[in-house]
């Protein structure tokens, strides 16, 4: 069995092709990496929260599994949150596979399988995480379609182990989670290398344009289509179809969430109308003339939404049908005559045909809507408001994110909205405060009359990190003088002002850290502007260097983050990749200090990126509703095990310093994220001038937006040279009296040899 | 701590011409100037700082005038040779200011101090003074006494400038004549083991460190001030290859360091024994055999270069504390170095540079090589370099 695999697998990564010799893991299986994994358990254990201490999986139950209480299969409570949080990353790995597999299977169908993988003069390594997980440099279209098999295939065995009876370790639950969280990561550079060679969306190309943001971009006097969702194949119908018949300029394309990003790739004047948490809020003003849904964080009531603005709604993905009738293989006049005169909504898979029916159907309709596109009016406002008295306060009670909203109302019901838009900036869009009004009060609709109606300029997405860029910062970030690279992804249910995320991207730029970000937190991040009237991206220079900000794309554009640290370990340390995830992984965790930021972290794709994250060695910050998930993986600082093998001497030697401190672990504040994320990109490979460099960053962050020394210096400063000199008087005070002792600085720091690997200690120096 | 906060995050702070409260040099005032000089222990008046004309607060929003800054320092370590590199930490510690920014070096000065700091209260030179002072002693414990004299009367500047235009030249003399015969240390680096473990920089009065970030007196400064830290002394032993230029204690230093990876170093020859390079090389040497040549290209050149291979594909080869004859990582200020690849033919053995680097060599260059050297400008590819030799005559 185990024979026929090794031949199987060799056939599909070609293993003869002779780019690298192939590693010890081509293609792992649910327990090659398990190792690995339960190396990183021992010094990050889970930290489990459960919101529900039951399981009603299965007909055994309900079973309670409080205290020490086991469910009827015998699970525990730690196993069976474990469970869930493998279930849950896999319905965020499934949600990229499947976009993945829809959008190849689409390119393949149109440009073949042979269609050419080439990203640009600045970018060699084309795949590096399939390259590394999978051990195949993947060249045409048809290579990325094994990349989803791969995932396909790996999935089945991971669904199966969340059954009942099956699994039963928390530990292994995590591994697997692991698993489904590195198999997401394959699906989404497979997903975005193919819509970039597929849809020649720009590549090798820093300095990407400058595109609208903002629900005020749109130009309400022209004929409106609005894309929701993360899978642009639709919208780039649309793009194409007003392309050819010279409509491009008379109709206005906007997207909601991802496929925004991706629309705006691939054509600059579309248009971004914001991120997941202003579908609702969008889709009430009216302002669309067509709906058109995709896939993936797609609010589920879209059609009701769509038939209250008197909008015409056209689904296009097999996973979001809403009950709608199939029209994919009826007549394009027939569909649009139904939509017009019956306001009928439909499913059409075929994207081209949709595009038709979406376009005619906008230019037929936009003329007909212009009442229903003119937006509440404070004066209308205050007359919806009337009947709050703001006392019942059943709004505030539902509301997620605790806003007084009863207070905005009420207020709204003298004309006075500025409470209203303060709460604005920070709402999800939920509607749960609509819901629980009992006087029926419109909130979200009432919410135009107080909401900014202000356009912002972000950078469009621009794919992979540049090799040459990668070259120039390997150096630096290895050695610690540049301080880290932050990726910002996620969503943006974070409870703070919409502006948080360009703060804390501001606050690291200017400290000298490579920023990224992705999908709707690269959108938050735009929606924010200082006193010039500059947004992050006007202000900050688009490359991957220290000081720059970097919007990478939409979330299948994650991939390229995690690409570039192991970039660093392939192409700048020259530690081969292929099949060689433990190699690649263990470089990161001791060498990169790079980590990443889910201050929104709503959707299980979240969680899977996360998830895959930390099994690369990446750490990720959770903003405060990142503890809804449950799990957390932290250490138990300087009381935890902290030893290496010190490369140079072969000797294990105990580092006595947590670095990095924890693999997941929420924060409850922007400040203190600020001081976190920095904290998190310490390694234990920094140089002396590199830790210096980054105590600076911690040091004089943590004295700006908290107040003092932080209080685990000691954990951190492994010699006096290390001591910000800045600073330095004071913190050897305050050295003293912690009792520090010097810590042993190696330059060859490895996990590698610390348990049972097939990784050789030699390999990790080249 | 102090009126305007301080650490490197405001390193490369740009303040335009309307936030400025205070400008000091720049292009448009002829006469500033920047001098550290190494000083008796007896000398030094510790922590004494001066402002001789109107301090800051004094000057109107907007003023734009000349400035002297004088530091004197004084140690038992301290050398005279180590005043170029304290003098440059000027540059980097007032940029560790917020709202404050300096450009340039020497008499080429120019400071700008944000509106905004003065206002929080940044209102004195002298403010700035207590700054250096305990940037300087914290990071440097060598220097045991430090003074700072801030002078802004122009007939004092215009004197003391006439004053440091001959000791900044002096000095360029003494480096610029400093040959690798006439010391007897060099330095090496390994700061960059921490990405290729085996690799080793030799740094001599001759040779730049690749990165271009170390000279041979910045090596010297670095290992008095941290003696413990990532660049030493290397006692460089007996000349044991005249041609391609190797010491054997040179030798002995690499292979400890190197792990056994490297036994000997070259340190002036790309094809025999070439110096490794960690991957931070400000350009690559690397040859083509069907011109008998090299041909050189820089880390900001972009596309392709003459055979075909970009930047990125030839630090590959170049890169990882690997000895790769053919393939030598330098930093560009060794363009300028008499001994440049002299045991392969120096410059006479160049046949492609990107016009950048031919350029920043442009001194060093013998002048009938000038226009035989092709550049991205002349030649796209092997075949027409080769051409281009024939016609140059060196072929």
């Amino acid at each position: 069995m185990q024979k026929m695999r090794d031949a199987e697998i060799k056939a599909i990564i070609r293993a003869e092709d002779a780019w690298e010799p192939v590693g010890p893991t081509p293609m792992p299986t649910l327990t090659e990496l398990r190792n690995w994994d339960f190396r990183l358990l021992n010094t990050y254990e889970p930290f489990y929260a459960p919101f529900c201490d039951l399981c009603c999986l299965c007909t055994y139950g309900k079973c309670d599994l409080t205290g020490n209480k086991k469910g009827a299969c015998g699970i525990d409570i730690a196993s069976q949150q474990a469970r869930w949080i493998l279930i849950c990353s896999l319905m965020g790995t499934a949600a990229h596979g499947a976009h993945g597999r829809h959008m190849i299977d689409h390119l393949i169908e149109k440009l073949g399988e042979d269609k050419k993988i080439d990203l640009g003069s600045q970018v060699n390594v084309e795949a590096p995480i399939i390259r590394t997980v999978m051990g195949l440099k993947p060249k045409t279209l048809g290579d990325l379609r094994k990349a989803i098999e791969y995932v396909e295939r790996e999935m089945i065995h991971l669904v199966s182990a969340t059954h009942m009876g099956q699994e039963g370790d928390y530990r292994d639950f995590e591994s697997k989670a692991f698993h489904a969280g590195m198999l997401d990561h394959v699906a989404l550079e497979a997903a975005d290398i193919a819509q970039i060679v597929g849809y020649g969306l720009p590549t090798s190309v820093a300095d990407t344009p400058l595109v609208d943001l903002g629900w005020g971009a749109i130009d309400r006097t022209k004929p409106t289509i609005v894309v929701v969702g993360h899978n642009a194949v639709t919208a780039n119908a649309i793009i194409d179809y007003l392309r050819s018949n010279d409509l491009y300029d008379q109709v206005e394309v906007g997207g909601l969430c991802c496929t925004a990003h991706d629309v705006t790739r691939y054509a600059g004047g579309a248009k971004v109308i914001g991120p997941l948490s202003r579908q609702r809020f969008f889709l009430k003003a009216g302002l669309a003339d067509v709906v058109v849904t995709d896939e993936q964080c797609v609010v589920t009531d879209i059609p009701q939404l769509a038939k209250a603005a008197g909008a015409a709604m056209i689904a296009c993905s097999d996973k979001i049908c809403y009950g709608l009738e199939n029209a994919s293989a009826r007549e394009t006049g027939e569909i649009l005559r139904a939509v017009l005169e019956e306001q009928k909504q439909f499913l059409i898979l075929d994207p081209e045909k949709a595009a038709e029916v979406i376009v005619r159907a906008a230019l037929e309709l936009a003329p007909k809507r212009r009442a229903q596109k003119q937006l509440v009016t404070k004066e209308e406002g205050a007359m919806l408001a009337a009947k709050c008295r703001g006392t019942c306060e059943e709004c505030n009670r539902v509301c997620p994110n605790l806003l007084p909203v009863s207070l905005g109302v009420s207020q709204a019901r003298h004309g006075n909205f500025a409470k209203l838009g303060e709460l604005f900036m920070r709402c999800h869009g939920c509607a749960k405060c609509e819901e629980a009004c009992v006087n029926h009060i419109p909130i979200l609709r009432l919410m135009q009359a107080a909401a900014t109606w202000e356009t912002y300029k972000m950078r469009s997405g621009r794919g992979p990190i540049h090799d040459v860029e990668i070259r120039k910062v390997g150096s630096p970030i290895v050695l610690g003088t540049i301080p880290g690279v932050v990726l910002f992804a996620g969503c943006s249910n974070f409870p703070g002002d919409i502006d948080d995320l360009a703060w804390l991207a501001e606050e690291l730029a200017r400290r000298k850290f490579i920023v990224t970000l992705s999908g709707c937190a690269a959108m938050a991040a735009a929606m924010s502007k200082d006193a010039e009237g500059k947004t992050i991206y006007e202000k900050y220079i688009p490359e991957f260097d220290a000081g720059c900000i970097v919007n990478v794309g939409s979330c299948v554009s994650n991939a390229h983050v995690v690409g570039a640290a192991i970039k660093i370990a392939n192409i700048f340390a020259g530690l081969p990749n292929r099949a060689n995830f433990e190699l690649m992984s263990d470089y990161i965790l001791n060498r990169v200090g790079a980590c990443g930021v889910v201050w929104g972290p709503y959707s299980q794709k979240a969680l899977a990126i996360g998830t895959g994250a930390v099994r690369w060695g990446i750490p990720i910050v959770l903003g405060p509703h990142g503890s809804k998930y449950r799990r957390l993986f932290m250490s138990k600082k300087e009381a935890g095990d902290w030893t290496v093998v010190d490369g140079r001497t072969r000797q294990l030697v105990d580092t006595a310093e947590p670095t990095p401190e924890h693999m997941m672990l929420v924060t409850e504040t922007k400040e203190r994220a600020l001081v976190t994320i920095i904290k998190q990109c310490f390694r234990r490979n920094d140089t002396p001038p590199g830790r210096a460099i980054k105590l600076n960053s911690y040091i004089s962050a943590y004295k700006q937006v908290i107040g003092g020394l932080p209080d685990d210096l000691q954990n951190f400063i492994r010699t006096e040279k290390e001591i910000p000199i800045v600073y330095k008087r004071e913190v050897l005070a305050y050295l003293k009296e912690a009792g520090w002792q010097p810590k042993p600085v190696l330059s060859l720091p490895t996990i590698i040899g610390t348990y049972e690997t097939k990784v050789p200690i030699e390999a990790t120096i080249k | 701590m102090y009126a305007a906060d301080v650490g490197p995050q405001y390193e490369g702070e740009r303040i335009r011409k309307n936030e400025f409260q205070v400008e000091f040099g720049g292009p448009d005032v002829s006469h500033k100037g920047e001098l550290v000089t190494v000083k008796g222990l007896g000398e030094v008046e510790h922590e004494k700082i001066t402002v001789s004309g109107p301090d800051l607060k004094d000057l109107p929003e907007g003023f734009s005038g000349p400035l002297f800054i004088k530091v004197e320092v004084a140690g038992e370590e301290l050398e005279k040779d180590l005043e170029a590199v304290l003098e440059r930490r000027i540059h980097q510690y007032i940029n560790y200011i917020e709202g404050v920014f300096h450009m340039a070096q020497r008499y080429d000065i120019w400071i700008r101090i944000h509106k905004n700091s003065f206002k929080k209260g940044l209102n004195s030179l002298e403010q700035i003074g207590r700054i250096l002072i305990d940037l300087f002693t914290a990071e440097l414990p060598v220097i045991e006494k430090m003074s700072v004299e801030f002078i802004t009367d122009p007939a004092k500047v215009q004197n003391l400038l006439v004053e440091a235009l001959k000791v900044y030249k002096e000095r360029d003399e003494r480096i610029k004549g400093l040959r690798e015969e006439d010391v007897d240390e060099f330095y090496g680096c390994v700061l960059c083991q921490s990405f290729a473990p085996t690799h080793v920089c030799v740094i001599t009065p001759e040779r730049v460190s690749l990165c271009g970030a170390i000279n041979w007196l910045d090596g010297r400064a670095a290992t008095k001030v941290d003696p413990e830290g990532a660049q030493f002394a290397i006692p460089k032993g007996n000349l044991i290859d005249l041609v391609n230029i190797s010491y054997d204690n040179v030798n002995q230093v690499v292979t400890e360091r190197s792990m056994g990876e490297t036994t000997r170093f070259s340190l002036h020859s790309a094809l025999s024994y070439p110096h490794t390079a960690c991957g931070c090389f400000e350009a690559i040497v690397f040859y083509i055999p069907e011109v008998d040549g090299f041909g050189i290209v820089s880390r900001d050149f972009a596309g392709p270069s003459v055979t075909g291979d970009p930047f990125s594909t030839l630090a590959g080869s170049a890169s990882g504390g690997k000895q790769n004859e053919g393939y030598l990582g330098i930093g560009i200020q060794y363009l300028t170095s008499p001994k440049f690849l002299i045991a392969d033919g120096g410059f006479n053995r160049v046949a492609w540079m990107s016009s950048a680097l031919k350029e920043a060599a442009v001194e060093n260059l013998p002048p009938e090589l000038a226009g035989k050297i092709a550049t991205e400008k002349d030649v796209q590819n092997v075949d027409e370099l080769t051409e281009f030799m024939q016609n140059a005559g060196r072929l």
